[in-house]
């Protein structure tokens, strides 16, 4: 399959980029990392030492450049001083509850969204169209992170009754794997319906836009003229023609959702790479900071691959194989 | 009973200032088993004529007066479920540009089968996928290419995809809008003997449209020839066409701009000046601007379509004139 | 010489704002865009807020509404209401700045990938599509850390990270004219480069880059207003971000202290929504073939 293994390559030569890009943005533009540090921190010669040598600051660019690919290579992320902790371990972790998260409100997102998305844009125009499209752009205009404040002054502050922090409960003991799962659940709520409830305006636009274009194309008539029922004419033939520009516009996606997760962990104390992120801010704690934007930034150009692989099932114009 | 009776139709579009009548009072007539002919330039009403049929029109058109009776029974009355019923049952479309008419995302056979299904629930999948078989071979498509999708065929064979569609729940009435403009000269004729072929062969009735009228000749049983929104004229095709048979100035002007059909080709004599402009208040006949013989009356009184007998009728004043003269 | 496309911006800005108040997204937008530039602009001169005024004990801290402090005060017992007014100027002033910068690289990017095509376009494109898929957030934060704390930052930073969607569909605008007529024509009268570029590129493409202008200056106050809240935001000069982070980490929401955390929520909402209405608005009004949302 010539077209797989070209988007592979392109996949992997920006994988290449980004991580040239980021040895370029830790190591090389903020000069010396360590003085960045030291303004803030204090500092004994050992710590710095054993700083210099964790940045592999020591020889040329170059040579500091391939050190640090073959340090990347070998899953060595550095040592984090704020966490006292391998860096790799810490993201590792903070990586798989973010991808619990973006998970449950993705599929919010896609199933929600969608649904409403069809249901305005195939009312065009009526009340329930309009009233739908002012929604989305009040929610859409609304910044994520306020949207989780409301919630958590709602429910942990004004009416209660949800979990406002964390993943888990604080030194809860559980009897057993379910009751765990539940705890956890119970956890995901706010943190999901915050991240789906901006993101979901988003989605809701794109597909209306998308489906209203694809309803004045000449198959739609064919449709209504083979005798379909409106909904058999919009789902059947409407629908996944729709579907093309929508999976087109999931870069747009893609990149917000993760935006909107960075927030969402913050409000909720989420520990997820955005919750990391947003602590190695705080602590200016760089090699974590480093790890997390860079991780982060693969795992999007990888998502961005799926979605194109996608777009190659739906639309039998650019398949290359059945 | 007529297949199609069409009555006094009136079909209006929104514009800026109102609304138009891009068909203004229209009546039209088509008996079982026969092909009508339908022709006139671009921005006539043909499509919307033809689209208020199966009741297709874009949304914000309005029917008005007038009356379609289909079988007996008036569309314009009947219920969206009603007309439903109707659609590719009794009325089929080939339509115009069907280059997009397929839907890009599901193969061939499943579009000409999918009404099939629909409409007589007591078909199974398996007679669905032979009837479409049938009509696949019956428009000269390898069986083959069932699972190809629309963007892997020509432009000629998507017609002939289009015209199995048409086919495929045998319907009373196939209309087809255009359905070769975009073709080759070689493959215009195959498709239109096609055409003809097949729904001889199911002893069906077309309505033809195309501004080609040596197209018509060919094909049609009778023509009906439209200007700006109004029938002009229409009759037998041997007659309308026939020597000296064109009663109307426009259809005479028409004929002379088409390469004739029997003579060898000649440069196109295209007729001065546009159609008028259909968003004014129309009075008098809409040719007289660009009509060589208009008679004073002709700026102010519409002209009414009016037998001259041999199934033929002329919506103009001269030939009113000629019939009340041999009276 | 040349004939002129309809689409080109030779109607006045009355124009333009006429059309945009006759329809409803774009009057609504621009009631509440006039709203906030006036708060912005005229409020904080009459209701200066002064950082160093802080409140003389503890009972003065997170008090509500009251005559003294119409909006309540803040976690150091300031007025919450000035620093309104103030986050306001702010907010309003890094999105646009941000903006502009966006903008210029954008459309100038856009322009002359579009107008030179071949390979110049094909390495703009490909640094276009590079940064269009880089998650944008992340690469702000990490940015905004490195260069550290301060308005100039932030506005440098959210604005050279916010161009390739208008690089995009600037790009593919020009393609498109650059393939028309006139070009070529122009050129064979001996019309530089740049001259074209000025004289028949730019007008036509106008319309289009304030469209996306006017959205673009959303985007960015919404990104300001992220940043700050992630804590990178200026701390000598209070935005309505800014203040929703003091609001998050003095722990304003636990204390129930409604009046210092709604109040900037809804002013960047307000603002934010106003730009977006216009823009869509002024998209439809450009590009018949958008509407129909009424
Ligand atoms: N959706 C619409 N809205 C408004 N006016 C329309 C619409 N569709 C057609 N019209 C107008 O109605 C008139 C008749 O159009 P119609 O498509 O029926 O012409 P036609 O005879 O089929 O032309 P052609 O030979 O080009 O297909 C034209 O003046 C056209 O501009
Ligand atoms: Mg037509």
């Amino acid at each position: 399959m010539p077209f797989l293994l070209r988007r592979f390559f392109t996949l992997l030569s920006s994988i290449f980029a980004i991580v040239t890009f980021n040895f370029f943005l830790f190591h090389i533009i903020p000069g010396d990392p360590i003085r960045l540090i030291a303004r803030t921190q204090r500092l004994n010669a050992e710590a710095i030492a054993k700083m210099r040598a964790s940045f592999g600051l020591d020889g040329s660019i170059l040579s500091q450049y391939f050190r640090y690919l073959s340090k990347l290579v070998h899953g060595d992320l550095g040592y984090s001083f704020s966490f006292k902790e391998n860096v790799s371990g810490l993201v590792g972790r903070a990586l798989g509850n973010t991808l619990l998260l973006l998970t449950a409100s993705t599929l919010i997102v896609v199933i929600l969204g969608i649904a409403i998305g069809v249901f305005a844009g195939s009312r065009q125009g009526k009340k329930s169209d309009t009233a739908t499209v002012i929604s989305s752009l009040i929610l859409w205009s609304m910044p994520t992170f306020w949207v989780g404040m409301l919630l958590v002054f709602t429910f942990g502050v004004w009416v209660g009754g949800l979990p406002i922090s964390g993943i888990s409960t604080a030194n809860a003991v559980y009897s057993n794997g379910f009751e765990y799962f539940m705890d956890i659940s119970r956890h995901l709520i706010l943190p999901t319906v915050t991240l789906a409830i901006v993101d979901i305006a988003f989605f809701i636009i794109i597909t209306r836009t998308a489906l209203i274009d694809v309803m004045s194309e000449d198959y739609m008539l064919t449709a209504r003229g083979k005798g379909l029922g409106r909904r058999a004419i919009v789902w059947r033939h409407g629908f996944r023609n729709a579907m093309l520009p929508v999976l087109t516009a999931s870069a747009l996606y893609i990149s917000a959702l993760v935006g909107g997760a960075i927030q969402v962990e913050v409000v909720f104390s989420w520990p997820g790479m955005g919750l990391l992120m947003y602590n190695s801010v705080l602590a200016r704690d760089y090699p974590v900071l480093e790890a997390s934007f860079l991780l982060t930034t693969v795992a999007v150009l990888v998502a961005n691959f799926a979605a194109d692989l996608l777009y190659r099932v739906l639309d039998p114009r650019v398949a290359v194989s059945k | 009973m007529s297949l199609l009776e069409i009555r006094d139709l009136h079909i209006s579009y929104p514009n800026p200032k109102g609304e138009f009548f891009a068909v203004d009072g229209v009546d039209l007539t088509i008996e079982k088993g026969e092909f009508v002919g339908l022709a006139g330039e671009s921005g006539c009403g043909k499509t919307t004529l033809a689209l208020s049929i199966p009741r297709l029109l874009p949304r914000g058109s309005h029917i008005g007066a007038g009356s379609i009776h289909f079988n007996g029974v008036d569309t314009t009355a009947l219920s969206e479920e009603g007309m439903r019923a109707l659609r590719w049952k009794e009325i089929s479309v080939v339509f115009q540009g069907a280059l997009n008419a397929l839907n890009p995302v599901h193969t061939i056979g499943s579009q000409i089968a999918e009404p099939i299904r629909i409409h007589d629930e007591s078909v199974s999948k398996k007679q669905a996928h032979d009837r479409t078989l049938e009509l696949l071979e019956a428009v000269g498509i390898p069986a083959r290419r069932f699972e190809d999708f629309p963007h892997q065929f020509s432009g000629g064979m998507r017609q002939r995809v289009m015209i199995a569609m048409a086919l495929s729940c045998m319907p009373k009435l196939v209309i087809a809008d255009e359905p070769i403009t975009a073709l080759d000269v070689m493959t215009q004729a195959q498709i239109l003997d096609l055409l003809r072929s097949l729904c001889d062969r199911y002893s069906l009735s077309m309505l033809l449209i195309s501004h080609d009228l040596s197209v018509l000749a060919q094909t049609c049983d009778r023509v009906a020839v439209m200007y700006a929104g109004k029938m002009a004229e229409q009759g037998p095709t041997s007659r309308v066409f026939g020597n000296h048979g064109a009663k109307h100035p426009y259809t005479q002007r028409l004929l002379s701009a088409y390469p004739n059909i029997k003579h060898e080709r000649k440069f196109i004599d295209g007729i001065p000046g546009y159609p008028p402009d259909l968003s004014q208040e129309q009075v008098g006949c809409r040719f007289a601007d660009r009509c060589d013989v208009a008679l004073s009356r002709c700026a102010t009184e519409v002209p009414e379509l009016i037998d001259i007998g041999g199934g033929q009728s002329v919506a103009c004043h001269l030939a009113s004139d000629i019939r009340a003269g041999v009276q | 010489m040349m004939k002129r496309d309809r689409t080109s911006a030779n109607h006045g800005f009355w124009y333009f704002m006429g059309k945009l108040w006759a329809d409803r997204m774009g009057r609504w937008g621009l009631i509440a865009l006039a709203i906030t530039t006036f708060i912005a602009v005229i409020c904080p001169i009459f209701f200066p807020f002064d950082p160093s005024k802080v409140g003389a004990d503890a009972a003065s801290i997170l008090t509500g509404p009251s005559k003294t402090h119409l909006l309540g005060s803040d976690e150091l017992g300031r007025d919450v209401l000035r620093q309104f007014f103030t986050g306001a100027r702010i907010s309003l002033f890094v999105g646009i700045m941000a903006t502009v910068i966006s903008t210029i690289v954008g459309s100038g990017l856009g322009i002359f990938a579009g107008y030179y095509m071949g390979r110049l376009d094909g390495i703009l494109m490909r640094i276009t599509d590079f940064f269009l898929v880089v998650p944008a957030l992340p690469l702000m934060i990490a940015l905004g850390a490195i260069f550290g704390q301060n308005i100039t930052v932030i506005i440098m930073v959210i604005g050279f990270l916010s161009w390739p969607r208008t690089a995009r569909i600037v790009r593919s605008q020009t393609l498109s004219l650059r393939q028309r007529q006139f070009v070529p024509r122009a050129k064979s009268l001996g019309s530089s480069n740049l001259r074209i570029i000025r004289t028949h590129i730019v007008p036509h493409v106008m319309p289009l880059i304030v469209a996306n202008t006017i959205l673009v200056v959303a985007g960015c106050i919404l990104s300001e207003a992220t940043l700050s809240f992630i804590g990178l935001g200026d701390p000598d000069r209070i935005s309505w971000g800014t203040m929703l982070h003091f609001s998050f980490v003095s722990g304003a929401i636990g204390r129930g202290a409604w009046w210092y955390f709604l109040p900037p929520g809804f002013g960047i909402l307000f603002i934010v929504l106003g730009f977006t209405l216009v823009g869509h608005s002024f998209e439809k009004i450009t590009n018949p073939r958008l509407g129909g949302s009424e």
